[in-house]
């Protein structure tokens, strides 16, 4: 296993904004057996920003901090540029994250998208 | 520094002191190389060193001293058993490629071996396992052909520690005309391991399994004629392992060897009690716990158990933060977020595997050390389920 950064633990140790949102612009959820992975990621969105990120998670060490995060990064973000953050962002973030983990990791911005995509769909 | 409790003895294990000290000589004072005694009075200390360390070696297991070839670890005497019986045997005696019957759960070093033997052209049978963690001696049975040489089952499983019916399974294979190897790297020196109850052809020895150094170990062979060398070279161990004897891995492995011999009895009891109470409290504080593999046909110092809805790298990294190490999978696969093959053998699917952790005990485990582990683990599980 490559290491984790001492960033990484830190965060996995006190994560931010675990939870859920009631009344979510949106809500993104994947179960994944194989990689015996659960999330879900909440949204609010107001006039085109997120204001709030709140997410569920069973999960490996890196997926938790990933998802710690991503709930700061995307704060005040339009949606478009919370879409645009990806792993080589979210590694810089952790003070590099290794890249074994990233497949793992990126469940949480699969998970933040299908809450976007939620949004949208609602939004129509 | 901060706290630690070692509970991946499975892993590996410290090197006692009075071992380092038994070794300590043989760097730079008695550094001959022992195949020249004949001739040399310091080779000749140092051949004598390593013949009484191979008959504390032979005298831990019931075998005799000739019957104990020095390799450099339990992976190289798996390697060197399953290859070189398989070759023999196929060349000289059935004449086409030989059949080879192993288990699924058994540690890499055999599986892969076996994996190599079969690019080559031989046969293998990888038979099942329990869900208790057993091998069925009739699914051995089941497996034998009649160009089956050889049959390797692990004297005990090294992730979640039971003990295996070998002398039976070694009836199984004598039956057949085939011989009986048992990987005894995780038992030696923690439970009785006596050749002739056991009825093995083959043993593999580790020493820093049961607090001697890394780099070294043995093989119990029964009979020289039976295998190839794996490592050719010089004259040495009857010709059957070639290369410069390591003396103070050695020396060191008879100091472990007599040491765990010693305390052999009062050890296993001594963790054994210690391993239930660390169960029972953890099974009493956390819920949806359960122990994998048989309760009974176990390990005195091994404890494997399954915690729903956590992640066994979230939890060790978790326990490892509080100065609590302890593994997920064996150590050789800790680097890969694979789940245990063990754990799948034995009918646990990926989710169950991932939830999985193993706290082995040893030496220096202390009732304190348990008392930590036990008021520390149910928090961190708390912690981790409370983000689900």
């Amino acid at each position: 296993m490559d290491k984790y950064s001492r960033a990484t633990i830190r965060e996995f140790m006190s994560p931010s904004n675990i939870g859920s949102i009631e009344n979510a612009s949106g809500v993104g959820h994947i179960a994944d057996n194989a990689d015996a992975v659960e999330l879900t990621v909440f949204i609010t969105v107001n006039d085109g920003r997120i204001t709030d990120m709140k997410y569920r998670i069973a999960g490996c060490t890196a997926l938790i901090a990933t998802l710690s995060v991503l709930s700061r990064e995307v704060l005040g973000k339009t949606v478009e540029d919370a879409l645009a953050i990806d792993m080589a962002q979210v590694s810089g973030l952790l003070d590099g994250l290794p890249e074994s983990k990233w497949r793992c990791a990126g469940y949480a911005l699969q998970a933040l998208q299908m809450a976007v995509a939620d949004y949208r769909g609602r939004a129509q | 520094m901060n706290k630690i409790v070692y509970l991946d003895n499975a892993a590996t294990t410290p090197v006692d002191p009075a071992v380092l000290e038994a070794m300590r000589p043989y760097f730079s004072e008695q550094f001959a190389n022992p195949m020249t005694y004949a001739h040399s009075s310091l080779g000749d200390t140092a051949h004598t060193a390593v013949e009484e360390a191979r008959t504390r070696v032979a005298s831990l297991i019931n075998a005799r001293s000739e019957q104990v070839v020095f390799t450099s670890g339990g992976t190289e005497s798996d390697n060197w058993v399953l290859k070189g019986v398989l070759e023999r045997a196929s060349r000289e005696r059935l004449h086409k490629p030989g059949h080879l019957v192993t288990a699924e759960f058994e540690h890499h070093a055999i599986l892969h071996s076996a994996l190599a033997l079969e690019r080559q052209g031989y046969e293998v049978t990888f038979v099942k396992v329990g869900r208790n963690g057993i091998v069925d001696p009739d699914d051995v049975r089941r497996a034998m052909r009649p160009t089956t040489v050889l049959v390797s089952i692990m004297h005990a499983n090294n992730e979640i520690g039971t003990i295996q019916p070998i002398a039976q399974i070694a009836r199984v294979a004598h039956e057949r005309g085939a011989l009986m190897h048992a990987d005894a790297v995780q038992t030696t020196a923690h439970i009785p391991v006596d050749v002739e109850a056991m009825g093995v052809d083959f043993l593999s020895i580790s020493a820093h399994k049961f607090n001697g150094p890394k780099g070294v170990g043995a093989a119990f062979v029964r009979s020289h004629d039976s295998l190839y060398p794996f490592i050719d070279g010089g004259g040495q161990e009857w010709g059957l392992r070639g290369s410069t004897h390591n003396v103070p891995g050695i020396v060191g492995m008879g100091k472990a060897a007599q040491l765990g011999k010693e305390r052999l009895t009062s050890e296993m009891k001594r963790l054994t009690a210690l391993r239930n109470a660390l169960f029972e409290k953890l099974a009493s504080r956390i819920d949806r716990l359960t122990m994998n593999g048989d309760a009974q046909q176990r390990l005195p110092q091994n404890l494997n158990i399954r915690i729903d809805g956590i992640d066994n790298e979230a939890l060790l990294l978790a326990m490892n933060e509080a100065g609590i190490i302890a593994a997920g999978g064996s150590a050789c696969t800790a680097q890969e977020t694979v789940p245990s093959h063990v754990l799948t053998s034995i009918g646990c699917d990926v989710k169950e595997a991932k939830a999985s952790i193993r706290l082995s005990l040893g030496l220096a485990t202390t009732s304190d050390d348990i008392d930590y582990a036990a008021d520390v683990i149910p928090g961190l599980v708390r912690f981790l389920r409370s983000m689900t």
